[in-house]
């Protein structure tokens, strides 16, 4: 136990202080998104706003969950489908690439990652007219795979900048040992690296998985069927065709984030590190 | 050893390949495209013309296109400005060690990873003149007369996106900023101070040298990460009112996608690319010289 000073003391409470009103202020605009769902038709557009629903309702909920209108359920069934496709496809490419990255000396290395590099800075629209195109050909448009094909080329340099940079910081002796233990190149991987490198693994798993889930451009341009839709283009389509009823529109936006917040609870520790490992160090 | 070379190879190349093929074939026939004439009657035939320069042309004698670069160039820069500095504002507050510093401080990350879509919904209504909090905020604070026509008036249309995407920026560079400040040794400010420096002098003699890397990194990704908008715009404005808030990702799409004229979105996702690869270069170079291996 560090015993502070009465001055440290208060100065600490000042700080604490200080800290909870910007963090009220700074996410102020999330509260406002959860108690407009939660609001009447009526209280909406009323001046000046209400901080607090008069009378919470949760009709907003009941209207776009069960209403014929639009289908919230099935909206966010396709944007699950896609993000879990998104991680899975990039997790399996980008964990073996980042471990040959960091791992082996080989010719081309720098050419490799530099490529990898680039590549996570180029903007979507860039690649979506061509993938369009072919997509059509190959029959892939409206189907899920068009959408995670694409996101995918978002993620996966994304994760191995992240990875890599996380292999690089593992003890070169584990690998050693693991060879004198007669493990080979593979199970040495498999068995040893694998495994201490699951805190860097989670975080480019939730990345990819925050991918897909936000996408808009990619579903927006490969999806044309309102059934496969997420809900980003679903939302999108929705503020086109009638007047915006901006309390159904915010239960919608509440329940899109509740993976970000339960992301966020989670593994908040591992996105620090992992990200200014990954950003900084390139 | 040439047999665990060979293992390298293929831990690499199924990543590799799939970036080949899903990123750079893409580019490469973007680069074809700006050439040809396609368009949605012609897609799947093999009679595509080929037309040089005039899709270019095209485009500049339409004049969008210079808008489109003016307003992406302007966003970006003042997008910059705004989340560099309220995030190392923020940065230099929670670096100091108090109770609730670090839990707080990984708050504000949500802003970040909320999907773009639903933060540029929120800004929508809260910018709305029917019931908009922002305007009924600043009338009640008598900081102005008469509700402000946020994302009706063109010039402020520009604006409420600057203010939505610099909510969304900020916690990437407080984050990055005080990891670096973090980082700095506390004697190399201990002996400033008995050689009697005062904070400001700290600050600019101390902070800033040994913070430069990380700044210039922060400014670099910031730049191309904010050139790049798509989400925010098309969901807030969708370019409008007029083209005041056209940005070359949303220009290229509406060409591709709403007019069907294929070859031009190409186009102009080419000279976003240039723009784009050219920012990229400058960066690897900065990085390269650090430390890339």
């Amino acid at each position: 136990m560090i015993y502070l000073s009465k001055q440290e003391k208060r100065r600490a409470f000042w700080l604490n202080i200080s800290a909870i009103l910007i963090c009220i202020l700074f996410l102020f605009p999330i509260y406002w998104l959860v108690v407009t769902s939660l609001k009447t038709e009526g209280e909406i557009f009323r001046t000046p706003p209400t901080l607090f629903p008069l009378k919470i309702t949760f009709d907003t909920y009941a209207t776009q969950l069960f209403g014929k209108q639009y289908n919230m359920f099935e909206a966010f069934m396709n944007s699950a489908i896609i993000a879990v496709g998104t991680l899975v496809l990039s997790t399996l490419l980008s964990i073996p690439a980042s471990y040959g990255l960091a791992r082996f000396r080989i010719p081309g290395m720098q050419l490799f990652i530099l490529l990898f590099l680039v590549t996570q800075m180029m903007p979507s629209s860039l690649i979506l007219t061509p993938l369009f195109i072919a997509f059509k050909h190959l029959h892939l448009n409206n189907t899920y795979l068009a959408p995670i094909l694409a996101d995918a080329t978002i993620a996966i340099p994304f994760s191995v900048m992240i990875l890599r940079t996380y292999f690089i910081t593992l003890p070169k002796e584990l690998e050693d040992s693991a060879k004198i233990d007669g493990c080979n190149t593979i199970t040495t991987f498999l068995r040893i690296m694998l495994p201490i490198a699951i805190p860097g693994v989670v975080v480019a798993m939730v990345f990819s998985f925050l991918f897909g889930w936000g996408d808009l451009v990619f579903a927006l341009t490969f999806l044309s069927d309102t059934h496969k839709q997420p809900f980003t283009a679903g939302i999108f389509n929705f503020l086109g065709y009638q007047g915006i009823s901006w309390n159904n529109i915010m239960a919608f936006g509440t329940i899109s984030i509740i993976p970000v917040v339960l992301i966020f609870v989670f593994i908040q520790k591992y996105i620090v590190s992992g990200l200014t490992g990954g950003a900084i160090k390139g | 050893m040439a047999r665990s070379r060979l293992i390298g190879y293929y831990f690499i190349f199924p990543a590799l390949i799939y970036m080949i093929l899903l990123v750079g074939y893409p580019i490469i026939e973007n680069i074809r495209l700006g050439f040809y004439d396609v368009n949605v009657m012609n897609i799947s035939s093999k009679s595509q013309a080929f037309v040089g320069l005039q899709n270019y042309r095209d485009l500049f004698d339409k004049g969008t296109i210079q808008i489109a670069m003016g307003n992406t160039l302007f966003y970006t820069v003042i997008c910059i400005v705004f989340q560099f500095t309220i995030g190392f504002g923020l940065a230099l507050f929670f670096s100091q060690k108090f109770g609730l510093s670090e839990r707080l401080r990984g708050l504000i990350m949500v802003s970040w990873l909320m999907p773009g879509t639903i933060t540029a919904l929120m800004f929508r209504y809260m910018f709305s003149l029917d019931g908009g909090i922002i305007n009924s905020v600043l009338l009640r604070l008598h900081i102005i007369e008469k509700p402000i026509e946020w994302l009706i008036q063109e010039h402020n249309a520009m604006w409420s996106i600057i203010i939505a995407n610099t909510w969304v920026g900020v916690p990437f560079n407080m984050i990055l900023l005080t990891t670096g400040l973090i980082t700095i040794p506390k004697d190399v400010y201990e002996s400033a101070a008995m050689d009697g420096a005062n904070a400001i002098q700290k600050f600019f003699r101390i902070t800033l040298p040994l913070l430069k890397p990380t700044i210039t990194s922060l400014l670099i990704l910031g730049f191309i990460y904010t050139f790049k908008v798509f989400d925010l715009v098309v969901v807030m404005t969708n370019g409008g009112p007029v083209d005041a808030t056209e940005m070359l990702s949303t220009y290229s799409y509406k060409l591709s996608f709403g007019e069907f004229n294929f070859s031009q979105g190409a186009a102009v996702a080419n000279i976003l690319f240039v723009i784009l690869f050219i920012i990229s270069l400058g960066y690897l170079k900065m990085v390269s010289k650090e430390e890339v291996m």
